[in-house]
């Protein structure tokens, strides 16, 4: 790998944003930050662990919030517009990078910035106008307390209609813990509650506009490059044909087939009326047209209609969590629930798997309430109620573990680390279970997506229930995900792309020439570094656990009779890490790692 | 197994024999081909004018199947499809047995079936499909042995069209009976690299696939962990839980599924996994 920092990506700069003061500085992208940390995720990250003070509030004026693009942005590389918000999480308390799709990323980019670093607590309700270069701070007072669609339509006309605008919603602006960031009305950098640190920073908005011409290292070699993955990408069925055809949703009816779709707050792994909210029946009743990110050839979001108002998604995940878990089969009501959540800008996934662990709660006689399984009666209210911080809702925002633990049932929140496990039951899944509980930012799927290996064969289908082997396939795919992170491209690329694409994606891009193996290495340093910082908050390998529940066994479908073998797995993916027994990097992992 | 992709890219006939197949199958399917330099590219003979215009001057063969995908037709079709086929600059052919005589134990008619076709063929290659999903082992190893006196060069598991696709099991078979100089082609269902390492490893010299080109990509993971190519649970890549009652003869269905009666591995044959 050369040390030679890229010229084309160091063009940007990163924006030291101060709102106690309202001034901001701009500060070059040092060679040693692109070269370890590239971007993104990595970039943030450093940033995160140099600059927060250990222990203190996530609220805090103190706490940063970043938002970094990577050397891939705005590039013609298949899906270059993401971009990453990373901060401590008020949710989890550990450090949190939550990824978002849209069109915002390549604006920052094309405005002349790598990365946002923003500090401090406005005096009163302010929004960001960053305008090439230019960077106004106004006053959000008129869009103070608005829904995320109307302010994103305000904001527009306010400043530019070819502006990107990342707001928050009154979640948000309650300091919700599952508050989500929006952009484009309905792409969000949900989970983690990254939106009620913008909250605590009085900040709604930041709106932006970029005209910049990005430049590349070697556009030729980047051209072919790109032609070579995009045709992988045309190649792969998935990304070709199960993603743009149904969307995330398609997984419905194959994780309910498994018997892994989590039902009743993962008390069952089979739904019933799984076929009623799948994607194909969402194909048939309420899709209207494709979303493609910025530069996404693949395009799986989804554009619907109910009751005649076109709304974003619903996605995979946001369906399980507003359908299945809760025992929810009314797909309308789903798509109407996740636009809601849109709307009040909340994390769909720990909104539907708090509220199904509420429902529990009161199914087994913890919590007195009307909210039962199956029963959508007043529920969209309770939303409501979430976003608003009232009655039961101000509970429910604190998320299920702070809910359950208050109730004295702290077994029936189904989280790692104080963030809601997604849509597949870890019983039928050893490898996924053993990314749900190592995972630094809690109970995630995007961490290590083993779903692809031990369910969809991708790339090639290994023993979902072996444990034998599954660490290292865990740190693989931890390490690939911190690094593409950093560039910052989909998830979905994996499913067409190996290791050496990216890398080829990013040494054509800039001038960092790097094989496959360095790439991921740039990934285990970020990996390594965020379990740093949680060692530093508290964090040790106590917390690397799933809830009890899944020691028990499935009691019928495709995944019956099986438990969860976290125990097994564990200590080998400590000593592959090169972390001692009780999950702390040594000293040689450090120094091997430039840390 | 160490293989490079280098060397991979040669076991591999990148296929394309859908009947609905436009033009613009035939030039991507071309084009990957060149790209990756599979050793060739196996298509239905109404393209092969065009594919071989494609891949002029390159390393890159042209193999046409032939009494495709039913083997039911008469010789003298098969030898003159081959003859036009190998005339216009094909150099392999893939042809289907002849089935159902073969099933009758008329094997005069099915020596001279391939006889025919490897005597229209000239230097061409002669690849015969057994379609093992059709047959038990004793028809398979019969079939194998009437191929290798017919003079074909390789004998061919199956279509793709049929019952079942290839399996490792069928491939050993077929390669401890027809020895080591004789080819052997896996064909059917192989569509990732374990699939294809695993066909390999049983003997195969050939693999017949149109998922080529995500094979070669998939196989640049096997780098990264060996747990990709941990092996599978045996009933994963056994023929007789391929079995169908719905697709194959009734007695063909049972006599696999017979097997497992007595399989050591039974226990492990569950249907979620």
């Amino acid at each position: 790998m050369t040390d030679e920092v890229s010229q084309s990506y160091s063009d940007t700069k990163l924006l030291r944003i101060s709102l106690t003061n309202q001034t901001v500085k701009q500060q070059e992208l040092t060679p040693e930050l692109f070269t370890y940390y590239l971007g993104g995720r990595g970039l943030g990250v450093k940033l995160v662990y140099d600059q927060v003070i250990p222990a203190i509030s996530p609220l805090a004026p103190e706490n940063l919030l970043v938002f970094a693009i990577g050397p891939l942005t705005a590039s013609s590389a298949p899906t270059g517009g993401r971009v990453a918000v990373i901060t401590k999480s008020p949710l989890t308390g550990t450090i949190f990078d939550s990824n978002c799709g849209g069109h915002f990323g390549p604006q920052l980019r094309r405005a002349g910035y790598a990365a946002l670093v923003l500090q401090g607590r406005a005096k009163s309700p302010t929004y960001l106008w960053i305008n090439d270069g230019d960077v106004e701070f106004r006053s959000a007072k008129d869009v103070w307390g608005q829904e995320v669609s109307s302010s994103t339509d305000y904001l527009l006309d306010e400043t530019n209609a070819k502006a990107q605008v990342a707001c928050i919603g009154p979640g948000g602006e309650n300091r919700v813990s599952l508050a989500a960031i929006m952009n484009d009305k309905h792409r969000a950098a949900g989970r983690g509650g990254v939106g009620a640190v913008m909250g605590a920073k009085h900040l709604k908005a930041i709106v932006i506009h970029g005209t910049k011409q990005i430049s590349i290292n070697d556009p030729e070699k980047l051209d072919l490059v790109v032609n070579r993955t995009r045709r992988l990408i045309k190649k792969d069925s998935i990304t070709n044909n199960s993603l743009p055809v149904y969307g995330t949703a398609v997984l419905v009816n194959l994780i309910n087939e498994y018997g892994m779709l989590p039902t009743y707050n993962f008390q069952e792994g089979t739904f019933n009326d799984a076929e009623g909210v799948s994607g194909e029946k969402l194909l048939e009743r309420f899709f209207t047209k494709r979303y493609h990110c910025f530069g996404c050839p693949i395009g799986c979001g989804r554009i619907s209609q109910v009751q005649g108002t076109e709304v974003g998604g619903p996605e995979y995940e946001t369906i399980w969590a507003l359908g299945p878990q809760c025992g929810i089969n009314n797909l309308e009501w789903i798509t109407t629930a996740n636009h809601r959540c849109n709307e009040l800008g909340l994390d769909t996934i720990s909104v539907g798997s708090t509220i199904g662990c509420a429902m529990e709660l009161m199914q087994k006689g913890y919590l007195q309430s009307t909210h039962e399984f199956g029963k959508t009666a007043e529920l969209l209210n309770l939303i409501d109620d979430i976003a608003h911080v009232r009655g039961l809702g101000k509970e429910l925002g604190q998320g299920s573990k702070a809910l359950a633990t208050r109730y004295n049932a702290p077994q029936l929140a189904m989280q790692v680390k104080g963030l809601e496990m997604p849509a597949y039951d870890p019983r039928g899944v050893q490898g996924h279970a053993l990314a749900y509980a190592t995972s630094n930012r809690g109970g995630c799927h995007l961490r290590a997506y083993l779903i692809g290996p031990e369910i969809l064969g991708s790339p090639v289908l290994v023993d979902r229930d072996r444990v034998e082997g599954k660490a290292g396939l865990v740190i693989l795919f931890q390490n690939l995900s911190a690094a593409m992170d950093s560039l910052v491209l989909c998830r979905f690329t994996t499913f067409a792309f190996s290791v050496e694409d990216y890398a080829d994606l990013l040494s054509a891009a800039t001038s960092l020439t790097i094989s496959g193996k360095e790439f991921l290495k740039i990934g285990e340093r970020i990996w390594t570094l965020e379990r740093l910082f949680n060692i530093r908050e508290g964090f040790s390998a106590k917390d690397d656990c799933l809830p009890p529940r899944f020691s028990t066994p499935l009691p019928e479908g495709g995944s019956r009779n099986r438990v969860s073998h976290l125990e097994e797995m564990l200590p080998e993916y400590y000593r592959l890490r090169g972390w001692d027994k009780t999950g702390q990097p040594t000293k040689s992992c450090l120094k091997q790692l430039n840390l | 197994m160490s293989l490079t992709v280098e060397e991979l890219v040669k076991f591999i006939d990148h296929t394309r024999l859908k009947p609905e197949t436009k033009r613009a199958k035939i030039l991507e399917l071309c084009e990957e081909a060149l790209a990756y330099e599979f050793a060739t590219v196996c298509i239905n003979p109404v393209h092969v004018e065009y594919a071989i215009d494609l891949l002029k001057n390159s390393s890159v063969d042209v193999c046409v199947v032939v009494g495709f995908p039913l083997g039911a037709t008469l010789s003298e079709v098969k030898a003159f499809e081959t003859k036009q086929a190998v005339q216009k600059g094909a150099t392999e052919v893939d042809m289907v047995i002849n089935i159902g005589a073969l099933k009758d134990k008329n094997y005069d008619l099915v020596q001279s079936d391939i006889k025919a076709v490897v005597s229209a063929a000239d230097d061409a290659i002669v690849k015969v499909i057994l379609e093992t999903g059709f047959l038990i082992d004793e028809e398979k190893q019969k079939a194998c042995l009437i191929c290798k006196d017919a003079g074909a060069h390789f004998v061919k598991t199956s279509t793709g069209f049929g019952p079942m696709g290839a399996t490792p099991y069928d491939v050993r078979l077929m390669r401890e009976t027809v020895g080591p100089d004789m080819g052997v082609k896996a064909a059917g269902g192989i569509r990732s690299f374990k699939d294809a390492l695993r066909m390999i490893d049983a003997g195969a010299n050939r693999l017949g696939t149109s998922s080529g080109v995500a094979i070669v990509e998939g196989f640049r993971w096997a780098g990264y962990s060996d747990t990709f190519l941990e092996p599978d649970k045996p009933c994963w890549t056994c023929p007789s839980r391929q079995a169908s009652l719905g697709k194959q003869p009734k007695e063909v269905y049972l006599w696999y599924k017979q097997r497992c009666v007595t399989c050591p591995h039974r226990d492990q044959n569950v249907f979620n996994d």
